[in-house]
């Protein structure tokens, strides 16, 4: 297994898949797979992301590692009795750049959750709609531009008025991470994608 | 001493009347003159005329012929969508594939999507305050360009998966960032800043940039110097902290530091650079005039000893900043 950590954290998609063929061939069930292959080369990646070394490039090459590991897995997707609480991701109306949002949804599926995703120039009242269809637990909202920050800090009012005031609220991006909860309105400010990862596996014990 | 002799004697780190106070005023030029943002951004003598009232409103030492970050990328074929109040989103990226890059020839500032206005908000405000205040225009670096023709995504996969095609894409968006930035000088700004955030260490690791944006940089600021540029600068935002060094060897006078990095460190990993920054930009939104006089009092506290600074935000001011912040950061110099 640790062959295939080392091929994912590299970012090197032909040994990551023939790492995977060679597990396969000895009969590992995709849950140790993902157990003890993806969910340990994200701890890895969280524990050095939270040494101050965090660049996309690299986090990128990962999560498309662990999209491939996935995909081969499950081509039809992970089976919906293994995953953990469902999380509506957005990149909000008047941003477009969604890189960060994508890893951030790669890496939460990677943990287990079920992720859906509602793109980038995305509304407030689509995104709190897909959240209630889907009886999400938390809202990912995120931005480059201050621009977005009035919308933001909208979103925890009006899921109060839908009565989805349980629907806890993250935002992250480099805009929004300048300001605090308070200022935002929301539950919480992600630094980094493992930073949200982590306060979501803190909800989760609760 | 007027801005521009202040600035150069300040980039020399020779003695000034002040420090220079350089207030990151891009689009809240238009904001404070209840001008629609995509009106302001699509006319060259609209930006002149609000960077000259919101220069009058609040006096600081530069102004800016600066649009968006989307300027060049329109003029390469990329279409955009302008909304009233945001600056505008690329819906359809230039490049749709990697092979096209051939077809592609360098546009011609003069003529190409929003580049002359650019050119004509560059000439108003140097015959209107050129003489005294310094006229700063703008050009994407060559990775942010590069991003901005593929999309992000597809850019960096292609940086690794295909590094020869991507140093090419380098290569030609080196050559749009000098012939545009040339033209720009020729119209009438000081110096042009090179706006290069995508270089910074939160999307690429500090070998990257070593690898594959240093000797870029380094052939633009050279070119720059060598048609009369008053000084070079170069901007990146971010944490910069672990390319730092580099920049000591990239030939630019002036760096820009975000909020995330500590002055004393880069005071001590840059000595011979002058260095703008670097005020939280979201404080102009959060925070009360106090808590920017105290945030520049520090600052200029920090330099005083060294000199070689321009207090500033650590990047663009926000839109929606509180003018009473920005005077108070501009009034901080003079006291």
């Amino acid at each position: 297994m640790q062959d295939l950590i080392d091929a994912i954290l590299d970012g090197d998609i032909s040994r990551v898949l023939s790492e995977l063929r060679k597990l396969t061939v000895q009969d590992i069930r995709p849950e140790q797979i993902i157990k003890n292959g993806i969910e340990s080369a994200v701890e890895f990646l969280n524990d050095k992301c939270s040494i101050d070394s965090f660049n996309l490039l690299e986090i990128m090459l990962v999560t498309r590692a662990i999209m491939t590991i996935i995909q081969e897995l499950y081509p039809e997707g992970p089976p919906s009795s293994q995953l953990k609480s469902t999380i509506v991701i957005a990149t909000l109306e008047g941003n477009i750049h969604d890189i960060g949002k994508n890893i951030v949804k790669i890496i939460l599926k990677a943990k287990g959750y079920r992720v859906i995703d509602c793109g980038k120039d995305c509304s407030n009242e689509h995104l709190i709609s897909t959240a209630q269809q889907n009886s999400a637990s938390a809202l990912f909202v995120s931005g480059l531009i201050t621009s977005i920050i009035p919308n933001v800090q909208k979103i925890k009012d009006l899921l109060e008025k839908e009565n989805l005031s349980h629907i806890k609220v993250v935002a992250g991006g480099a805009a929004l991470k300048m300001a605090s909860p308070e200022f935002l309105k929301v539950d919480y400010v992600a630094e980094t994608v493992f930073d949200g990862l982590n306060y979501m596996e803190q909800l989760q014990k609760v | 001493m007027n801005s521009i002799e202040r600035i150069i004697k300040v980039v020399g780190f020779n003695q000034a009347d002040r420090v220079p106070v350089i207030a990151q005023v891009f689009g809240h030029a238009a904001v404070v003159a209840n001008v629609p943002l995509d009106e302001y951004l699509q006319d060259g003598g609209l930006v002149a005329r609000c960077q000259i009232d919101a220069w009058e409103q609040y006096d600081y030492d530069s102004v800016f012929a600066l649009l968006d970050v989307c300027v060049e990328t329109e003029a390469l074929g990329s279409r955009l969508e302008f909304r009233k109040d945001i600056y505008p989103l690329i819906k359809k990226y230039a490049m749709a594939d990697t092979s096209e890059i051939d077809s592609f020839s360098i546009p011609n500032p003069k003529k190409a999507g929003r580049m002359p206005e650019l050119l004509k908000a560059a000439k108003i405000l140097r015959n209107t305050l050129g003489k005294e205040v310094l006229v700063v225009g703008c050009a994407l670096g060559p990775m942010t360009l590069t991003l901005q023709l593929l999309g992000a995504e597809r850019a960096l996969y292609l940086a690794i998966d295909d590094p020869d095609t991507f140093s090419g894409l380098l290569d030609f968006s080196v050559e749009v960032c000098v012939k545009f930035s040339v033209e720009q000088i020729k119209a009438g700004v000081h110096l042009p800043v090179i706006f290069e955030p995508a270089a910074s260490p939160a999307v690429i690791p500090a070998p990257f940039f070593r690898e594959f944006l240093l000797p870029r940089l380094q052939k633009i600021f050279r070119e720059l110097k060598n048609v009369g540029s008053l000084a070079t600068w170069l901007h990146i935002a971010g944490p910069t902290t672990p390319i730092l060094p580099y920049y000591n060897d990239l030939g630019a006078d002036i760096i820009n530091i975000d909020y995330y990095i500590d002055p004393s460190e880069a005071q001590n990993k840059c000595p011979n650079l002058c260095i703008n920054g670097n005020i939280k930009p979201l404080s102009f939104i959060t925070e009360k005039p106090s808590d920017i006089k105290t945030m520049s009092k520090t600052l200029l506290g920090l330099f005083k000893k060294r000199g070689g600074y321009i207090l500033s935000s650590g990047c663009e001011l926000p839109l929606e900043s509180k003018p009473e912040n920005i005077k108070a950061m501009v009034l901080s110099v003079r006291e």
